[in-house]
């Protein structure tokens, strides 16, 4: 008699969480260790714990410590947080829309980004006393609005998910048309900062964005996964799922306004990082299968491992001069997919 | 089917309007648990309309549905779905869920915690499983399956809900002739073993060979209600679908054979 399924499900996302745990711990080390000034991993770790023991005091820290709690440990902190909420958006968003070609930003949630960080930055919209916030703010409030928009649309056109989809487009394009106006009538050193941005990069961010950027994530993505086997019997389609007992508009609606939170927040303060929202979900999903209960911890597992590496590596062959994170992800995502594709294909797409 | 069987599902002066259109008109009828009742009519005659009204996807404008004696207006979806089932003709399939996965999720409506299913969902699953001759796919995926193996997982996906009513709305629709008879003949047995079945169906001849009973729908009424061999008359048929049918009878089954449709 073969083992229930529920037990092996359960083991196996033990067994997933363990050794995505494990291969973290190992990334953090060497995330902490690569860069311009390169440090063995034992000097890293010994610097990072002395670090630790000051309690963030960096007025009595060493240069080593310096580089590890200022610029490295922040950096480690925020591609683990936004890798887990791009590819938890990624899962949610397209099992929602049931479109596998969907990412998180299809509602058009970064092109109102992009406008947002654009006034900010070329305009110079500040809000208040925000002062650095000022920008992550201004994103999210574009981010927002843009999805606020595209659900009006969407839902006045019927509420279809390819409604969806289109609104989403076409809201996109119209922003971005926005934003490149603002671009060409602006000067070029203002323009470069907008471009920096549009591009994602985690370099400068701080503790104190990666813990508004972690709580933010962690939180939605509890709300996630408590839903996760609701998320499962919408795969069936709508019909069904209705007639089981899921209130499929609600689950729908809400889960659409969780993934807009969820990309919106990490967008504000790391730029548009394409890809691993498209691609992190497709990669588990080819490994795991299509419940959501093992899907989503692995994407969590994957998502963050996933772009905490792709920074290590952009440091590594950027030099001084490093490669923003988003052009990363889709260099060693693209082929890393054809790949599976290749191996898996068959068996995933019918 | 004994006689004094309870009545499982009530119809009582049910309408439903959409958009100020009356697409049912006081429809009543009643079925006990063990019969088999076949839900015939040409297009737009109402039958899945009716079905909606029952799984309470819709709510009548008008009139009653009962459920087990209870009236379905104050219950909420889940609490129909544990009593009431569906055979869809067909679900999508590009999520890579296995055949096991998808029985599983006809425990939902029955599974009290957050996350797993207990001990007894996994049991119900794995007497489907096997019932339904699905052991050796249980790890294949949807996608994978030929069209027969998974009218077997949705049907089996169906029984796992434990219904006491079971709605099949075209549940053979694009299976071949022995896939169509292996459906209505599952559907079939399950109504010996007490369950209410419901059928929606185009395929006359299936309907009357299985089913206790027809109700004949058009325009969203009723225009008969029987046994097969009574409803189905050629006369009728002219009248409801406008087509010149020979029709055969067969001790207590009958045989409609379409000749020509009436301009």
């Amino acid at each position: 008699m073969e083992d229930s399924l529920v037990k092996r499900t359960r083991r196996r996302l033990s067994l997933i969480i363990v050794l995505g745990l494990l291969l973290l711990i190992g990334l953090f080390v060497v995330s902490l260790s690569v860069g311009s000034y390169p440090m063995t991993p034992t000097e890293a770790l010994q610097a990072f714990w002395n670090a630790v023991n000051l309690r963030g005091d960096t007025s009595q820290m060493t240069l080593d410590e310096k580089v590890v709690w200022i610029v490295r440990f922040p950096r480690f902190l925020a591609a683990m947080g936004v890798g887990i909420g791009l590819a938890v958006a990624g899962v949610v968003m397209q099992a929602v829309i049931r479109n596998p070609l969907v990412d998180p930003y299809i509602t058009g949630v970064s092109s109102g980004a992009a406008l947002g960080a654009a006034c900010a930055v070329l305009l110079g919209v500040a809000i208040g006393t925000a002062g650095v916030y000022s920008l992550p703010i201004m994103a999210f409030i574009g981010a927002i609005l843009a999805f606020t928009i595209t659900l009006g649309l969407a839902e006045s056109a019927g509420g279809k998910p390819v409604a969806f989809v289109l609104a989403g487009v076409i809201v996109g394009i119209f922003l971005s048309s926005i934003t490149n106006l603002l671009m060409i009538t602006s000067p070029s050193q203002g323009v470069q900062g907008v471009l920096h941005w549009l591009f994602g990069s985690l370099a400068n961010t701080t503790l104190q964005e990666d813990a508004i950027i972690l709580f933010v994530v962690g939180l939605l993505t509890i709300i996630v996964l408590i839903y996760a086997r609701e998320l499962n019997v919408i795969l069936l389609g709508d019909d069904q799922a209705n007639q089981l007992g899921v209130n499929v508009r609600f689950l729908k609606r809400g889960m659409l306004i969780l993934t807009s939170l969820l990309t919106g927040v990490c967008v504000a303060f790391t730029g548009v990082i394409g890809f691993v929202g498209l691609i992190v979900p497709h990669m588990t999903r080819m490994v795991v299968g299509g419940d959501h209960r093992l899907l989503l911890p692995a994407s969590i597992v994957v998502g963050a491992n996933f772009l905490v590496a792709c920074d290590i590596i952009g440091r590594l062959i950027g030099g001084a001069e490093e490669f923003p994170v988003g052009i990363i992800t889709s260099l060693i995502g693209a082929p890393f997919f054809a790949y599976l594709l290749i191996r898996k294909g068959r068996d995933y797409v019918s | 089917m004994s006689p004094e069987a309870p009545v499982t599902i009530k119809v009582e002066g049910v309408s439903f309007s959409y958009r100020d259109k009356e697409t049912l008109s006081d429809i009543n009828f009643e079925a006990k648990a063990g019969e088999f009742i076949g839900l015939i009519g040409p297009n737009g005659s109402g039958k899945t309309t009716l079905m909606r009204c029952i799984n309470g996807l819709l709510r009548p404008s008008k009139g009653t549905i009962y459920m087990d004696g209870r009236s379905t207006s104050g219950m909420k979806i889940k609490d129909i779905a544990m009593i009431c089932a569906n055979v869809p003709a067909d679900c999508s399939d590009d999520f890579s869920l296995t055949v096991q996965e998808l029985v599983f999720l006809g425990r939902y409506p029955h599974v009290n915690s957050m996350w797993w299913e207990s001990r007894q969902d996994e049991t119900v699953v794995a007497e489907a499983i096997k019932k339904f001759r699905l052991e050796g796919l249980i790890n294949r995926r949807l996608n994978e399956l030929s069209s027969g193996e998974k009218a077997r997982a949705l049907l089996a996906k169906a029984v796992v809900q434990q219904p006491k009513i079971l709605l099949a709305d075209e549940p053979s629709a694009h299976l071949d002739l022995r896939y169509q008879l292996e459906v209505m003949e599952t559907l079939w047995e399950l109504s010996r073993q007490g369950v209410t079945v419901l059928t929606a169906s185009h395929d006359m001849n299936l309907t009357s060979k299985f089913c206790d009973r027809v109700v004949m729908l058009n325009g969203g009424r009723t225009v008969a209600t029987g046994r097969p061999v009574d409803v189905i008359t050629a006369e009728r048929i002219r009248e409801v679908y406008g087509v010149e049918v020979s029709v055969f009878r067969d001790g207590d089954e009958v045989f409609s054979v379409p000749r020509r449709s009436i301009r």
